[in-house]
C-alpha cells in the first residue's frame, strides 16, 4: 500500500517566494500531498495562496512557527497521512531532496529523519555565530538524551505516523526544532539524520535578528534541559 | 497597637473581603482566581483581630518592626498571585492556540465544500435548502490530550 505523505510548508509573510516554493514542490514531487500554513502573514501571502489554487490552512491568529506547525501536525493526524515533511516557505529546502529525507522513514529505520547541512557541508551553511549556537545546541542535545544530531535547527525533517500523532498534542512553541527533537526521544523515536544541501533563503526577511537570536539560545537551553527533566523516557 | 488602628485595619480587611466576594457573586471573578485573595484578605483579618500573632512572628523571625512581618506575608501573597496569574496566561495562551488550529482546519474544510458545491452546481442556480452531512464530523477526530 502506497504511504500517504504531507509536505507541510510553515508560511509567514512569504509572498516573495511561496508561489516559487509550492510550484517547484508540485512539480518533483507530485507523488506527495502539501499544506501550506499561512501562519496569520501580514502581506499577500493569503492572496497569492489563494489565487494559485494552493491546499492551505489559514491562521486566524498568529501563532508562531510551532503553533503553525503543531496544526499542520493536527491536519495530517486528522486526515490518516503516514509521514509528514516539514519544509521552509523560505526556498532554502531543496525538494530534490525530499525522497532522501522521507527514505529512512518510509522503510520504517526511523520516526524522524532530519535534512542536514553538516555531514557533508555542501551547500549554505549559514554564518559562524550561528554554526556555533547550532554546535552547542548539538552538544546539549547529546548530554541530554545521548543523541548526536548535527544540525538541530533544520526545519527539513521527515516524521512518522507515531510521531504525527504525538506532535499533533504535544509541540514546542517558539524555536521547536531542537526541542522537536529531545521530545522525540524522550518519546521513545528513532531520530537520524541525512545529508542534503541547502540554500540561502531566496527572498523576504529572516525572523531571527541579533537580539532574538540570545534569546533563542536562552530560551531554547533552558526548554531543553526542562523537557528532558520531565519527560518520560520510554526507550 | 492603638485600638482606633485595628478597628480600622479590621475595617479594611472587611471591606476588601466584601469586595471580593461582590465580585465573585457577580460574576467578575472566578473562585478559582480567588482563593488566594481570600486568603489574603483572611490574613489581614487574623492578624487586625489578633495583633499578637504578629509580635509572635516577629520574634521568631527576628525582625524589628511587627510591621515588616505583614509587608513580608502581604509581598508573599503579591507573588503567588502573580504566579497564579502567569500559570493562568499560560494555559489560556494554550487554549486559544489549540481553539485558532482548530478554527483553521474548520476553515479550510469550509472553503473546499464551498467549492465543491461552485463547481457542482450551474452559476445560476440557487444554494440547496441543507447541505448533506459529511463523512466526519467537521473538525475530525481529536488528537490525544496532554496528560
Amino acid at each position: 500500500m502506497a504511504l500517504k505523505i504531507l509536505v507541510l510548508i510553515p508560511c509567514y509573510n512569504e509572498e516573495a517566494n511561496i508561489a516559487a516554493v509550492v510550484r517547484r514542490l508540485r512539480e518533483s514531487c507530485p507523488w506527495a500531498d502539501y499544506l501550506v500554513i499561512n501562519d496569520c502573514s501580514t502581506d499577500r501571502s493569503a492572496e497569492i495562496l489563494s489565487a494559485e489554487g494552493c491546499n492551505y490552512l489559514d491562521l486566524p491568529i498568529n501563532l508562531g512557527i510551532g503553533g503553525g506547525m503543531q496544526c499542520g501536525y493536527r491536519y495530517a493526524w486528522q486526515n490518516g497521512y503516514d509521514i509528514t515533511v516539514q519544509m521552509d516557505g523560505d526556498g532554502q529546502h531543496d525538494p530534490a531532496y525530499l525522497q532522501s529525507v522521507v527514505g529512512p522513514v518510509a522503510r520504517d529505520e526511523l520516526d524522524m529523519c532530519i535534512g542536514s547541512r553538516f555531514i557533508t557541508k555542501d551547500g549554505f551553511q549559514s554564518s559562524f555565530m550561528r554554526r556555533l549556537g547550532i554546535s552547542f545546541l548539538s552538544g546539549l542535545i547529546f548530554v541530554l538524551t545521548g543523541r548526536r544530531v548535527r544540525d538541530v535547527t533544520s526545519g527539513f525533517r521527515a516524521c512518522g505516523k507515531k510521531l504525527i500523532a504525538f506532535f499533533a498534542s504535544h509541540y514546542a512553541q517558539d524555536y521547536p526544532e531542537p526541542e522537536a527533537i529531545v521530545m522525540a526521544v524522550q518519546h521513545g523515536c528513532r531520530v537520524g539524520e541525512v545529508p542534503v544541501v541547502m540554500a540561502e533563503r531566496q527572498g523576504g526577511v529572516s525572523s531571527i535578528n541579533a537580539l532574538k537570536s540570545v534569546y533563542f539560545m536562552i530560551k531554547v537551553s533552558i526548554s531543553l534541559v526542562i523537557v528532558r527533566l520531565s519527560g518520560r523516557k520510554d526507550r | 497597637m492603638p485600638e482606633s488602628l485595628r478597628y480600622m485595619l479590621l475595617l479594611g480587611a472587611a471591606v476588601y473581603l466584601l469586595l471580593i466576594f461582590f465580585l465573585l457573586k457577580t460574576g467578575r471573578l472566578s473562585v478559582r482566581f480567588s482563593l488566594v485573595w481570600l486568603a489574603s484578605g483572611g490574613v489581614l483579618v487574623v492578624f487586625a483581630a489578633c495583633p499578637y500573632i504578629v509580635y509572635v512572628l516577629r520574634e521568631y523571625l527576628h525582625m524589628v518592626m511587627p510591621v515588616n512581618v505583614v509587608f513580608t506575608l502581604l509581598f508573599c501573597f503579591v507573588l503567588l498571585v502573580l504566579l497564579s496569574l502567569s500559570a493562568a496566561v499560560s494555559d489560556f495562551a494554550e487554549r486559544i492556540k489549540r481553539l485558532a488550529q482548530a478554527n483553521a482546519i474548520l476553515e479550510k474544510r469550509v472553503r473546499q465544500l464551498e467549492q465543491q458545491l461552485a463547481g457542482a452546481q450551474p452559476a445560476d442556480a440557487q444554494p440547496p435548502a441543507a447541505q448533506p452531512a459529511g463523512p466526519k464530523s467537521p473538525a475530525g477526530p481529536r488528537p490525544p490530550q496532554s496528560e
